[in-house]
């Protein structure tokens, strides 16, 4: 065996099944897109096998595209992706660096902080939207509860008790319902996700030239002009691959969604692709490529990043 | 450093405290879950019993009545064993020719790889499913064990990759001059100073493959279904199973959370792909 044929040998099994991965269901993904499939139909049996004479050419693809369910399910996953996106890169960074300094009980608090990272999504999911956020038994039902008590017990005082009987009972807010579902789903995907942006912030921060810090508190830089002018510049690669990693994790977020709400009122494109997928496979193919195209978009950007500093 | 850290008092006392105070308020649902798990079902949803209450260990030790938990979990040890070192055998080999002998398409063939991962699930769910069932496979260990390995597989190579890239060229040159062969190059040389490496990789795809919530739930019914599986079925108890549900959640994260506690560096690299270090 030569000197090159070796390493390609020790590639090939990798490189072989990835190929398969990719190319054989995305192949039939294509095709399916491209003809009337679907898996119940009384009126037209012949659309219930996959075959080349049920062509529909971009058939599918003006359905999905005429579909409002569509549009709402693209404007929905940029709100939540988007939403993910702001919150978790904010609180990472003022986390990292709130914590970058020595402190007693550091270590716990590394431990502590990076634990939500490594629950599973179902349990994520589960958790906050039934012992947590439910509207009666969860944790927000009854501080609500608590909340208009206090203030019942208020309105009785002699003199004050009339301006706290002007006061509205609050009401708890139901995440399952159409509207609020999305912004369950965002709080608990960040709180999962900023662990994750801490980590690597403070990964990055270690790396921070201390001396260049020292000169510039010399130099009478206060501390905001610190973070703003040193700090952030060097944060700004390790956000750049927060962002686009997540953005990739989120834009097939599945679980949280199904748990939360079933996607009532609240699809983004996975979810809406699983729903057609229930008869219309030739439509859920079709909003598949669109995906795809979505995920290819952003992938361009992350690759083109981290190639850059591959080889060094 | 000195420097900075002459403060004021604020900063001394303050940011300890802040600190903490974050930390705490990320890790509480966790523990909110853990201590509801041994509240009753009935205490579980009563504020008198919010923080006060009798112990129960009952919700663990009728996990196997309320929710099969043995079974589901059975399953997940094998999907995420099996996964972990299918993708280890077929990652090392190809992460250790591309660190050793890289070629002009190394470059090229680790951004493909990584690539694979950006492939949409949903979008080739059907096809997956259509073949699964075609070769009867739907629902069987070998399946899931395949696809949740294969998803993993980019990221196994290129932390193996950027670990295996570490280790001094020298060395290996100078086990080539004593004529050790490529075998014994491998077992004598790489792989101890690599285990570290392979460690941690194993690791956190182990993670990986617990916690994957996509392609085990919707590859199975219930031969290989695993604990995200049955969590995913429990999803909205309307407040009657607070308790047990608990307990089966912290049963099925449990293990997982202390194990990323001590991998938490790893993770960096891990997710990425050493462009943060």
């Amino acid at each position: 065996m030569t000197n090159r044929s070796l390493p390609r040998l020790l590639q090939a099994p990798a490189v072989l099944l990835l190929l398969v991965w990719m190319l054989v269901p995305l192949s039939i993904t294509l095709y399916f897109s491209f003809i009337r499939y679907v898996l119940n139909s009384l009126r037209r049996p012949e659309w219930t096998k996959p075959a080349l004479s049920n062509w529909r050419g971009f058939g599918n693809y003006e359905f999905v595209l005429n579909n409002k369910d569509f549009i709402l399910a693209i404007q929905n996953s940029l709100l939540i992706v988007c939403s993910i996106l702001i919150l978790t890169v904010i609180f990472g960074v003022l986390i990292a660096v709130l914590i970058n300094k020595i402190f007693m009980g550091r270590g716990i608090v590394r431990v502590l902080l990076i634990s939500p990272f490594f629950v599973m999504p179902a349990v994520n999911a589960v958790l906050w939207i039934n012992m947590i956020l439910d509207p009666v038994l969860g944790l927000q039902g009854l501080a609500v509860a608590g909340i208009n008590e206090v203030i019942d017990g208020l309105r009785t005082l002699p003199v004050l008790g009339g301006f706290f009987s002007m006061w509205p009972e609050i009401e708890p807010i139901s995440f399952r319902a159409t509207q609020t579902s999305a912004y369950a789903v965002i709080t608990m995907v960040t709180w999962q996700w900023t662990p994750f942006a801490v980590l690597i912030f403070m990964t990055s921060l270690q790396s921070e030239d201390q001396q260049q810090k020292e000169a510039a508190v010399l130099d009478g830089a206060g501390a905001w002009s610190q973070f703003r002018f040193l700090t952030l510049p060097h944060l700004a690669r390790p956000i750049a691959i927060v962002v686009m990693i997540q953005a990739i994790f989120h834009l097939s977020l599945y679980a949280e969604i199904e748990i939360v709400s079933r996607g009532n009122g609240n699809k983004n494109l996975p979810y809406l692709i699983g729903e057609f997928a229930n008869n219309n496979i030739g439509a859920a193919s079709a909003t598949g490529i669109f995906a795809v195209i979505l995920a290819n978009i952003v992938a361009i950007f992350l690759l083109r990043m981290i190639g850059k500093t591959l080889m060094d | 450093m000195a420097i900075v850290s002459t403060n004021s008092n604020i900063s001394r006392y303050g940011r300890p405290v802040l600190a903490w105070g974050v930390a705490l308020l990320f890790f509480f649902p966790i523990f909110w879950m853990v201590l509801t798990s041994f509240k009753t079902d009935a205490d579980a949803v009563k504020p008198e019993f919010l923080i006060w209450f009798t112990p129960t260990l009952d919700n663990y030790l009728n996990l196997t009545e309320n929710y099969d938990y043995w079974r589901f979990a059975t399953n997940s040890v094998i999907t995420s064993v099996c996964a972990t070192l299918f993708t280890l055998v077929v990652g090392i080999p190809a992460a250790y020719a591309m660190a050793f002998n890289p070629s002009r398409a190394t470059k090229d063939i680790l951004m493909w790889m990584l690539s694979t991962k950006m492939l949409p699930a949903a979008a080739v769910l059907y096809p997956m499913i259509f073949l699964a069932k075609g070769i009867g496979l739907y629902d069987t260990h070998v399946l899931v064990i395949t696809v949740v390995s294969l998803i993993n597989l980019p990221i196994a190579i290129w932390m193996l990759f950027t670990y295996f890239k570490e280790i001094p060229k020298d060395i290996i040159e100078a086990g080539k001059m004593d004529g050790v062969s490529t075998w014994g190059e491998v077992k004598e040389i790489l792989i101890p100073l690599a285990w570290g490496g392979i460690a941690s990789t194993a690791l956190l795809i182990f993670i990986f493959c617990w916690n994957e919530a996509y392609w085990t739930v919707r590859l199975t019914t219930i031969d290989a279904a695993t604990l995200s599986k049955l969590i995913e079925g429990n999803r909205a108890p309307e407040g009657l199973f607070f308790g047990r549900l608990s307990a089966v959640s912290t049963a099925a994260v449990g293990p997982i959370v202390v194990l990323g506690w001590f991998c938490q560096k790893q993770l960096v690299q891990g997710l990425t792909f050493g462009a943060v270090k």
